[in-house]
């Protein structure tokens, strides 16, 4: 289990890169799919299917003018955008993408730690990042950024409680916050008569699945959440004053935070790099990890391809009354279930 | 002291304790007197929990998890009342609000 | 010096003088950031501890819901009725000073002199790895030893809640609906800035002042909390009644 610690700068410095390339394709792989939805061909002009888009995004949004508002806070507004950025990129800290694996002859964890309190430690990292979202806001001294702060306190603030609890039955079922062992626990199978099911928690706890996704859509700000930034009404909200390099960290901050929850949802609900093959073979565990978290990006994509942005109210409402008690009831149900599972009533 | 011991984490709450309290005093400021008030708490946890360390105990712990909750409470009631203030006689200066000493 | 030490004196270090800069800071939005930035690395130290569960409580909790609240209500209120910086009575901060250095004199004597040592407990660091890790045996205490209190604790959180909403509800029920009093409305940004239209009544075109006050820096943050959106957007006639009333103060008039 233990390994040197430079064994682990590497595989820290690997995912962080290939995290920070996926999230150049995520963009590319966005607006494919849009223009699919939208019945056109998206990008086409960079490269083979436009896959040269994203370095050419790079490069537009890193030659453009850095702007800095007269009646800018200037300390603030520099530092928020690598609030969001840094946060987004932390996440990725505790994932884990496989076991412990064999190479060159060294014993390898295919994951950076694993924390005792791996999944509260994303939920912690992603409330800190909407500092970034606030003081950016705040700082740029315009009136459409402060509401789009303000909604995005509000929001997060509201939402965080749902994404929470949510995942309060996994932690009963599991009996551990530790990211490796719920996925540990996934890889066993339940057999229902003759057919064998693995025992991935979305099977046992559906609700849950369904009130984590809805949460961390609203979390990561994205459409039909994506009030703190709606185009139409706040005219991009709280990045409306940045441009170029950091506008580009909100950017990437966004993508980033989508990545990682799809990888968080992966290996809470779908048995993460769990599959057929998996335990032989540890590269056919990534390659369903990246099947699975790619479900994530697509409904992403086609969240925002079909469904218009909430109203304010409608979005507090909705978290308040509806998610907020629906969570509860799962936490109560999944907890009686053990308890009678243990034979400790009854 | 080369070795990290209980009296670090001690000093180190109270200086934040300290720190809070001065805050809470020279400030005028109802949310800044809030905020320091957050860090005397803050400071005091340390403390609970460097006890619990220094003697093998999670009693220190489980207290500080019930400060952190009655903190929370006491936000939330306390950013109400500003909230409500600021609505009603429009100021959260603190030498401005003595209604009930008039 | 072994790399424990030097971690802590660093932790330490930042977030000593972040919580200076909580108490010093003029504007209170970088308080708030210096207390963030000073609750994350007490987070740390209750990691350096072998307190991983509190820490992560310490840090959504704290950072990830009270401040963000606080940054929230800061918004919120004009900047005009926080009291300036400067005017702070200086006896108040001498003594402050004063009191709190004597008070650190006497707590670091305490903790130097001291000798009663409480008896050890059962939580050795190969304890707590036997049952799983620090959140399972904390859990265990907390749901065993501390039952009583936990229950109690959702009580308070209970009734925190409902004194919030009923300090924080509008004084009428009535005024929820209609014109929003008092209220905050997040989901529209009439009567946040003056040059949008005017809404139910604006049938007539903008009018802006040409020797009207130009709010720039601090603008954007002193506009939020908003009696009356109408009064605030500017009709023909009826003109901004409550930015009219605050220029009386200060002497000059917009009124025709």
């Amino acid at each position: 289990m233990d390994q040197p610690i430079w064994i682990t700068f590497i595989v820290a410095f690997v995912i962080m890169n290939v995290l920070l390339i996926s999230m150049a394709y995520a963009t590319w792989f966005e607006r494919k799919v849009l223009a699919a939805f939208q019945d056109r061909r998206g990008p086409t002009r960079t490269g083979w299917h436009g896959l040269g888009q994203p370095l050419a995004d790079a490069v537009k949004l890193l030659g453009k003018e850095d702007l800095i508002p007269a009646g800018a806070d200037k300390i603030v507004f520099r530092f928020a955008p690598v609030i969001v950025f840094v946060t987004a990129i932390l996440s990725a800290a505790v994932i884990p993408f496989g076991g412990t694996i064999e190479l060159f002859g060294r014993e390898i964890n295919l994951y950076i730690t694993d924390l005792n309190v791996g999944a509260l430690f994303i939920l912690a990292v992603g409330s800190a990042g909407v500092y970034g979202i606030i003081l950016g806001a705040w700082s740029s001294a315009n009136r459409y950024s402060l509401l789009g702060g303000l909604r995005s306190a509000a929001q997060v603030v509201s939402y965080e409680i749902v994404l929470g609890l949510s995942l309060v039955g996994i932690f009963i079922l599991t009996g551990s916050l530790s990211l490796k062992s719920i996925m540990e626990r996934q890889a066993e199978t339940i057999s229902l008569g003759p057919i064998d099911l693995p025992n991935w928690f979305i099977l046992s706890q559906p609700l849950a699945f369904i009130l984590f996704i809805v949460a961390a859509v609203a979390e990561t700000n994205r459409v039909p959440f994506d009030l703190p930034e709606a185009e139409t009404e706040l005219v991009a909200g709280f990045h409306t004053e940045y441009s170029g390099f950091r506008f580009s960290l909100y950017f990437l901050g966004e993508y980033i935070n989508m990545i990682v929850v799809s990888l968080f949802a992966s290996t809470l609900f779908l048995g993460g790099p769990n599959g057929p093959g998996s335990d032989t073979y540890w590269g056919l565990g990534l390659v369903w990890l990246f099947l699975k978290a790619l479900i994530f990006m697509f409904f992403y994509v086609w969240l925002r391809a079909t469904i218009p942005r909430f109203r304010f109210d409608q979005l507090m409402g909705v978290a308040w009354k509806v998610l907020l008690p629906l969570t509860l009831a799962n936490i109560l149900v999944t907890g009686f279930i053990r308890l009678i599972a243990n034979g400790e009533v009854f | 002291m080369s070795e990290l011991g209980v009296e670090h984490f001690l000093f180190l709450s109270a200086a934040l304790f300290i720190i809070g309290m001065m805050g809470l005093l020279t400030r005028r400021n109802l949310l800044v007197i809030f905020m320091c008030v957050e860090l005397m708490l803050t400071a005091v946890n340390i403390s609970l929990v460097a006890f619990g360390w220094e003697t093998n105990t999670l009693n220190g712990q489980a207290f500080a998890i019930f400060s952190i909750s009655i903190a929370a409470a006491e936000a939330a009631v306390g950013l109400a009342i500003i909230v409500a203030l600021s609505r009603r006689i429009r100021t959260v200066d603190v030498a401005d609000i003595h209604e009930l000493k008039d | 010096m072994p790399w424990d030490v030097i971690i802590f004196y660093i932790i330490a270090t930042v977030s000593v003088l972040a919580a200076l800069g909580v108490v010093a800071a003029r504007n209170p939005v970088h308080s708030a950031v210096m207390l963030v930035i000073c609750f994350l690395n007490v987070a740390g130290i209750f990691v350096m501890l072998g307190a991983e569960f509190l820490a992560i409580v310490q840090v959504i909790v704290y950072t990830g819901a009270i401040l963000v609240l606080v940054l929230f209500v800061l918004m919120l209120v004009d900047p005009e009725d926080l009291p300036s910086f400067s005017d702070s009575q200086p006896l108040q901060r001498y003594l402050g000073a004063i009191i709190g250095a004597v008070l650190l004199l006497e707590v670091g004597a305490a903790i130097i002199t001291r000798t009663q040592l409480a008896p050890q407990g059962q939580a050795t660091p190969a304890n707590i790895d036997a049952v799983g890790g620090n959140t399972q045996a904390v859990g265990q205490v907390l749901f065993s030893d501390y039952l009583l209190a936990f229950e109690v604790i959702s009580l308070v959180l209970t009734v925190g809640i409902l004194g919030a909403i009923a300090l924080a509800m509008p004084e009428r029920l009535g005024e929820r609906i209609g014109v929003r009093r008092g209220t905050i409305s997040l989901s529209h940004t009439r009567g946040t800035d003056e040059a949008l239209p005017a809404g139910p009544r604006g049938e007539t075109p903008i009018h802006i002042d040409p020797d009207r006050p130009r709010p720039h820096e601090d603008a954007p943050r002193r506009v939020i909390l908003v009696t009356d959106p109408d009064e605030r957007t500017t009709l023909e006639g009826d003109r901004r009644q409550s930015t009219a009333a605050r220029q009386r103060t200060t002497g000059t008039s917009n009124n025709e």
